[in-house]
């Protein structure tokens, strides 16, 4: 009697090169994009998808084209921040679903652009505790989604907006085995600390390099005098750094404004390029260029 | 997955019509023997049913798969933009879908739904209808157990 092996295929649904032929279409995408970059925090609440707008802004002021993925599917921010509304049209033909264009001519996509109305959550169905067993599952296939379905067109970064936490970074790897790297994001609290210690660990373990780790709200800088005072007490960041042996790519003072749209509708960074925030992005994007110029 | 004759020695067939789910998300899809004609049906219960659909391909996919953008995401999230559902029903001419019938394909889960709209027209074809409404819809249930 034959044996599994002896059977080509799988009589039909081939389901084999379906998954194969997603994985390519995967490959196609990403083949077009230089620089994939993760921001990941532990603990949610430290600023790191205003964060990771502004740095894109950033990039984006020194002629790089980027795209952010907004991967907090469940807690969508970047579309807000880049001034992308909830029912920006979407243009849907055979290269996919356009990303959409923000703030410094950013490309986007995320939730928040797929749903009908503002307050829709993310819901995979109607009936109570209907797919509570396959959510991570329906989610690891959204992200592949979100990356291949998407057309980015040719750009030099990608910045990937994680949620909080460091367990979709499994799942990054492996749709994305060429990511550049990580970027830690802590606040200077020690609960903060400890929990981005572990994202650390579990990069470094799981074999993903991480670019090196900033300290957001490290003090407030005060808008009259710029004079800076700490929020948070804790543990020196940098010395978390020594501890996990990766590097320290600079602390941003805290500023209300960064998480705000201007009047304008850009970015906080490129509306107030002289503020301490805005120069200590500055100094943490030279150290993110430096890192993917000398690995690539 | 994969289905063996074993009289024949011979692997056997997904059938691309004849397929149905249940509302209970029961599943049952048909193989065949091309050399001795024996048919099987693989019955599913509501997790494995449940199991291929979230990973994005579709059972009768190998020639059939959704071009689609965000396919599974638009067709199973429980509210999504429009255009990213607009999975239409048969592009077949002659064949004329009243709004009912077309509601009624579209709550069939994506990744049979290509089968299923195959499985209607099919029925529809053999019986010489040129609308597939309801009422037929529901002779097609009968016919194989929708």
């Amino acid at each position: 009697m034959k044996t599994y092996n002896d059977l080509a295929g799988d009589g039909g649904s081939n389901f084999v090169g379906q998954v194969t032929s997603q994985l390519e279409k995967l490959r196609t995408r990403l083949d077009k994009i230089k620089h994939k970059i993760a921001l990941m925090s532990g603990k949610g609440g430290v600023g790191k998808s205003s964060l990771t707008a502004n740095i894109a802004g950033c990039l984006a002021d020194r002629g790089y084209k980027v795209g952010i993925l907004d991967l907090d599917l469940n807690g969508p921010s970047i579309g807000k921040l880049l001034s992308v509304p909830n029912d920006v049209k979407l243009n849907v033909d055979n290269d996919g679903v356009h990303a959409g264009e923000g703030a410094n001519g950013i490309k986007i996509m995320s939730m928040d652009m797929l749903l009908p109305t503002a307050d829709t959550p993310v819901m995979w169905t109607h009936k109570s505790g209907e797919t509570a067993s396959w959510v991570s599952m329906l989610e690891n296939t959204a992200i592949r989604e979100l990356i291949a379905d998407t057309y980015w067109g040719e750009l030099d970064y990608l910045l990937l907006d994680m949620p909080p936490g460091s367990d979709r970074i499994d799942n990054i790897k492996e749709l994305i085995p060429e990511l550049a790297g990580v970027i830690e994001i802590t606040i200077p609290s020690s609960i903060s600390q400890h929990i981005v210690a572990k994202s650390i660990t579990k990069n470094n373990t799981v074999g993903v390099p991480i670019i090196g780790l900033i300290e957001n709200m490290g003090g407030y800088a005060c808008p009259s005098c710029n004079a800076e005072h700490p929020l948070f007490s804790g543990q020196d960041v940098e010395e978390l750094c020594r501890q996990k042996e990766v590097d320290y790519l600079g602390k941003i003072p805290f500023d209300p404004r960064i998480s705000e749209k201007t009047g304008n509708g850009k970015l906080f960074y490129s509306e107030h390029k002289d503020s301490p925030a805005a120069k200590a992005i500055d100094v943490s994007a030279d150290k993110i260029l430096n890192f993917t110029k000398s690995n690539s | 997955m994969k289905f063996l004759c074993i009289p024949c020695d011979t692997q056997m067939e997904t059938q691309t019509d004849g397929i149905m789910p249940s509302d209970s998300k029961n599943l049952a899809l048909k193989f065949k023997c091309k050399k001795c004609g024996h048919s099987i049906a693989m019955l599913t219960n509501k997790f494995e049913t449940e199991f291929v659909s979230k990973i994005g391909v579709e059972i009768g996919g190998g020639s059939e798969e959704s071009k689609s953008p965000f396919n599974m995401v638009g067709n199973t999230l429980s509210q999504a933009k429009e255009i990213l559902n607009k999975d239409q029903p048969a592009e077949k001419k002659e064949l004329v879908w009243t709004d009912e019938a077309k509601e009624r394909i579209q709550r069939v889960p994506f990744f049979v739904r290509n089968m299923a709209k195959k499985t209607v027209i099919s029925y529809a074809q053999e019986h010489g209808a040129t609308v597939i409404d309801a009422k037929l819809m529901d002779e097609v249930r009968d016919k194989v157990g929708m």
